[in-house]
């Protein structure tokens, strides 16, 4: 029965309280320097700024003292995949590559071209997950929403559903555990009556037919709950004029400062390459 | 009951939540032979474009698209996850999936509903398959002929079978699965209509 507790060893974002100036931005800021983050390390080929934006979520990190060995715990099970890929660009060189030989072993041979390409590999992938994983420990999931819809504000004003965004996203917070402890109750229930889920000795056919009764009645409890809310919901009028918000996300001039500097650095990350290699 | 838009934002999220728990647990993989797994997590995407419309289809398909970008950035597990931590492979294609399913749901749906509601699965997931390969193929031509142990040049070859081999059997499966679904909601929801009342206790 260990299996199937799903949720217990799941950590995707864990939410660290702590009084940090980064926990005290407001969640607009934390986007766009997350988008920003996100934008720099995934689409720039440019190998300074690929070091930066692995670089720059681990300042931040220092700053919201959450320790930097946690945001890169994931780290360790992309190892043998990373070696792998090395393996593969040390095998198969590149066709026209001039640049200097480092290490040379007979037929194969490591190029400087090749090392740099595996270690942006390895950097891209790092930012990519500090980003992430920092966003997550310092953003509780009220503030996740109502970051949402901050962010999207300027949308809002030609007809984007702003609101309704951030409200579906909070709903998905608020159904996560709902669900998962359904997708446990309907899984025991289940084995007690002899589905196999686990490694049994069955066919795979087999197997894959036991997810229909699990999958079906979850989903259908999902969507009947989900009209209990909308209709409680209804019937306290939401939705019927402007909503108020409880939690003040507006920010003073210092938190307008780090959104101006995450939407410079975002168009600096582009221009300024182009600038240098002109 | 008309559909309000509270109820529209209220089965987005609920559908949703599903999907982010089928993300994150093994409960998104059916296990197929040979050791291969089928995913199923998209199918909570599709089902909320079939029931809800193709706004509350992409609005899905985004909140499972960011969980599989959080999960392959925070937990990676499988050789291939890294290469979901890349925005343009777990978000992007996953915004076409309710897209997609709902269009094909309409042109079927004034025949049987199970009928469409199969064909929506169908075409969803393989829209699902066909635009995460291709993003995969555009992105990471390097990584994957690494990770697949396949020259370059025969990184094209490499991935049309895999859509061919996991791809069709994913739809068959998304196909099963929505029909399902969509059937056994609408029977409920035809079921109440006749008798008001006696849904209410529960």
């Amino acid at each position: 029965m260990k299996g199937l507790e799903f949720w217990k060893h799941v950590s995707i974002g864990r939410y660290v309280e702590a009084d940090t100036p980064v926990h005290r931005l407001t969640p607009a800021a934390k986007y766009l320097w997350l988008l920003a983050l996100m934008l720099s390390a995934s689409m720039s080929g440019s190998a300074l700024v690929i070091c930066i934006s692995a670089i720059l979520p681990l300042f931040f990190a220092r700053l919201a003292r959450v320790r930097i060995l946690f945001l890169l715990r994931g780290f360790l099970p992309v190892l043998p995949f990373m070696g792998l890929a090395a393996v593969f660009q040390v095998l198969f060189s590149w066709p026209a590559d001039r640049s200097t030989v480092l290490l040379d072993l007979g037929p194969v041979s490591l190029s400087a071209r090749e090392a740099v390409a595996v270690v942006l590999m390895a950097l891209r992938f790092v930012a990519i997950m500090s980003t992430i994983g920092l966003f997550t420990s310092v953003t509780s999931e009220g503030d996740t929403a109502r970051g949402v819809e901050d962010i999207f504000a300027p949308l809002a004003r030609v007809g984007f559903p702003a609101r309704g965004f951030a409200l579906m996203i909070a709903v998905a917070f608020r159904f996560i555990p709902i669900i998962a402890g359904e997708f446990e109750s309907v899984v025991k229930a289940q084995a007690a009556r002899g589905a196999d889920f686990g490694a049994g000795a069955r066919g795979p056919l087999r197997k894959a037919r036991a997810y229909l009764p699990l999958i079906v009645p979850v989903t259908i409890r999902a969507l009947e709950r989900a009209e209990a809310l909308a209709e409680a919901m209804e019937a306290r009028c939401y939705g019927a004029g402007p909503a108020t918000r409880y939690v003040d996300t507006t920010g003073g001039s210092a938190d307008m400062v780090v959104r101006v500097a995450a939407i410079l650095y975002a168009l600096g990350i582009f221009i300024v390459p182009v600038l240098l290699a002109s | 009951m008309e559909r309000s838009s509270v109820r529209r934002i209220v089965i987005s999220g609920a559908l949703g939540a599903v999907s982010a728990v089928m993300a994150v647990t093994p409960l998104g993989y059916l296990p197929w032979f040979g050791g291969a797994s089928l995913t199923i997590m998209h199918i909570p995407v599709i089902i909320a474009a079939v029931l809800e419309g193709p706004v509350a289809g992409t609005a899905v398909g985004l909140v499972f698209g960011v969980t599989s970008l959080v999960k392959a950035a925070t937990a990676p597990i499988g050789p291939l996850d890294p290469l979901f931590a890349n925005p343009l492979v777990s978000v992007l294609p996953r915004l076409a999936i309710g897209f997609m399913a709902w269009g094909a749901f309409r042109l079927f749906r004034g025949k049987m509903l199970p009928l469409a509601a199969g064909v929506a699965g169908a075409v969803g997931s393989i829209t699902n398959t066909v635009l995460v390969l291709l993003a995969l193929g555009l992105t990471a031509s390097e990584q994957m002929s690494g990770a697949f142990g396949v020259q370059t040049g025969a990184l094209p070859a490499a991935l049309a079978s895999i859509a061919l081999s996991n791809g069709l059997v994913e739809a068959a499966a998304a196909a099963v699965f929505t029909s399902s679904i969509v059937g056994a909601w609408k029977g409920l929801e035809n079921a109440r209509g006749r008798a008001k009342l006696s849904g209410e206790g529960n």
